[in-house]
């Protein structure tokens, strides 16, 4: 009977498909990169502790979320932004531990930081406190609001962009005397380019953001854009960095 | 990805939903806010083909000037003349020259394929943005009598059409450089990217603005930057300051000859749109431009001046 109440999960919704599916995929994943921890050298083992935490806790929260989505159909925005306070810092942490053998200081880790900071906040009050009318739909102002908060989010993402395409992180790759690192760095930063951009096309579908009043795409696509793309991004940063680490010791053995 | 490149996702990114906010802007204010990036990069990005010509040719100034005015000469005869077909070849010549600049880092010499994605992918974004923006351009288009005869070309079909075939070749052409190892896999995924965000903010931005995004980011301030670069390793400018020094005469000159032009047919002595004469003068510094530079890439190549900078 509890189970039937709580996983009853309608056959075309593929917002609550995308919650389960990326529950299990994060867990998963987490068990594997704490397995094939003990498979690399010592330098990567943080490295690969921070992968298995980064999908840990989303897979933590990925758990509340589902059933919070299929038990109520809203966006549980405010677990989802929990989860992304704990975990976009930790990618930053990533970049930080894989150049810190090219010379990275701990200035970058809190500069990285605290653009994921802004981003975070500001894309938190965008869509957390957006005006609503009592029927949820857009009220006056629910654009302006969504676009400014929107606007001062993607300078934080603008930021970390740079860093790991011309800035400190690209620096040190460039400076670094190994071609795994080098070529790792260059793909976490096309994760940063492509995969984190996916973000803000969620961003855009809640009421009276830009694609919901444009083209009318509803506030269900919210969660799917974040779903896919905290897989993309989660799974596959971890899986880059796992690459960087595995290949980097067998050169060493 | 290029810091032009960069620059302009981080412009796009910002600027569409500012826009989109604002709503529909009037093309005269689209004007006013594109004209000073227009007049203060895209002017001077051609204003030391003289002195890039003359590096690889032994030319005098006079002469090459002289030559310079003979084509402009030309080319306005051929808009009074048949301006289709100067429509035409400005677009064609554009294109090219877009393409050219746009994948000029990739290539070590200009091969007959590397011509073919110069065109094609020229073709893709200026057929892109006609075929994005008709009833915009057949709106400004309406309103100037002179246009009338280039207005027989905006058909949605045939435009449809061309921007289809584009793209298409243009995909293949990159497709094929990537399986004949003239490209990476990476910079392939990167133009497929840089194309989809020029396209996207032509669909999305409004004309005039969508444009200028394109023309000052991805094309005006890396040739610039190019041209500042060889000459710095040339010996020929020491600093950014005497290479604005080098760029201001005919900067200059540029801009009174078209604030001239505009008294001309403000005082009703030439009987024209300024919108008309703007597309005639336009073009007319384009076409030798796109001479001068297929020939400042031929010298690039030839001194490995990318493999250099590396």
């Amino acid at each position: 009977m509890i189970l039937n109440d709580i996983l009853t999960i309608p056959k075309d919704d593929a917002v609550a498909f995308t919650f389960f599916t990326g529950y299990m995929a994060m867990l998963a994943a987490s068990i594997f990169f704490f397995f094939e921890r003990s498979r690399v050298d010592d330098k990567w083992k943080l490295s690969l502790l921070v992968s298995g935490l980064i999908t840990f806790i989303a897979a933590v929260h990925y758990y509340y979320m589902r059933d919070y989505y299929v038990a109520t159909g809203d966006n549980p925005t405010v677990l989802r932004y929990i989860d992304w306070t704990l975990t976009v810092p930790l990618m930053c942490v990533e970049f930080y531990l894989l150049t810190k053998a090219a010379g990275a200081k701990v200035d970058l880790l809190w500069k990285l930081i605290l653009a994921s900071v802004l981003m975070l906040v500001a894309g938190y009050i965008g869509e957390a406190f957006v005006p609503l009318n009592a029927d949820g739909s857009p009220s006056d102002g629910a654009t302006s609001h969504s676009v400014m908060w929107g606007v001062i989010s993607t300078i934080g993402y603008i930021y970390i962009l740079y860093t790991a395409w011309f800035g400190e992180v690209a620096q040190l790759a460039k400076n670094s005397e190994s071609e795994v690192v080098k070529t790792g760095v260059r793909i976490l930063a096309w994760f940063v380019l492509v995969g984190w951009a996916i973000y803000p096309i969620g961003y855009m579908c809640m009421p009276g953001g830009w694609l919901n009043t444009a083209f009318g795409w509803g506030s269900q696509n919210v969660d799917l854009f974040y779903n896919i793309a905290d897989a993309i991004n989660k799974i596959g940063f971890g899986l880059v960095v796992y690459n960087i680490a595995i290949s980097s010791s067998k050169k060493a053995a | 990805m290029t810091k032009a490149i960069f620059i302009f996702l981080a412009s796009l990114l910002i600027l569409i939903p500012i826009l989109f906010h604002y709503g529909a802007i009037p093309i005269t204010t689209q004007l006013i806010i594109c004209a000073p990036f227009i007049l203060f990069l895209g002017i001077p990005h051609g204003a030391i083909d003289n002195i890039l010509y003359r590096k690889n040719h032994s030319v005098g100034n006079t002469v090459f000037i002289t030559v310079y005015l003979i084509i402009i000469a030309l080319n306005v005869a051929l808009w009074y003349l048949a301006p289709v077909l100067a429509y035409c070849m400005f677009l064609t010549i554009s294109a090219y020259h877009f393409g050219q600049s746009q994948f000029s880092h990739y290539l070590s010499k200009q091969a007959f394929i590397s011509k073919m994605i110069y065109l094609f992918w020229g073709l893709t974004i200026l057929s892109g943005l006609l075929f994005f923006n008709t009833n915009e351009i057949l709106e400004i288009n309406n309103e100037q009598p002179q246009f009338a005869e280039i207005n027989t070309l905006f058909s949605e079909d045939f435009i449809g059409l061309l921007f289809l075939i584009s793209i298409i070749s243009t995909l293949g052409l990159l497709i094929f450089s990537k399986v004949t190892n003239v490209i990476s896999l990476e910079n392939l995924l990167m133009e497929l990217l840089v194309l989809g965000l020029i396209l996207t903010s032509f669909y999305l931005l409004p004309l005039l603005i969508g444009f200028t995004l394109y023309f000052i980011v991805l094309h005006s301030y890396k040739v610039i930057s190019e041209e500042f670069r060889f000459l710095k390793s040339e010996g020929t400018v020491k600093s950014t300051l005497a290479f604005v020094y080098l760029v201001a005469p005919l900067t200059l000159l540029s801009f009174f000859g078209i604030a001239f032009l505009f008294a001309l047919i403000y005082l009703n002595i030439l009987a024209m749109s300024y919108g008309f004469c703007l597309l005639i003068v336009i073009s007319s510094i384009t076409l030798p431009h796109v001479f001068v530079m297929h020939q400042f890439y031929d010298l690039l190549f030839s001194k490995k001046f990318y493999q250099m900078e590396k």
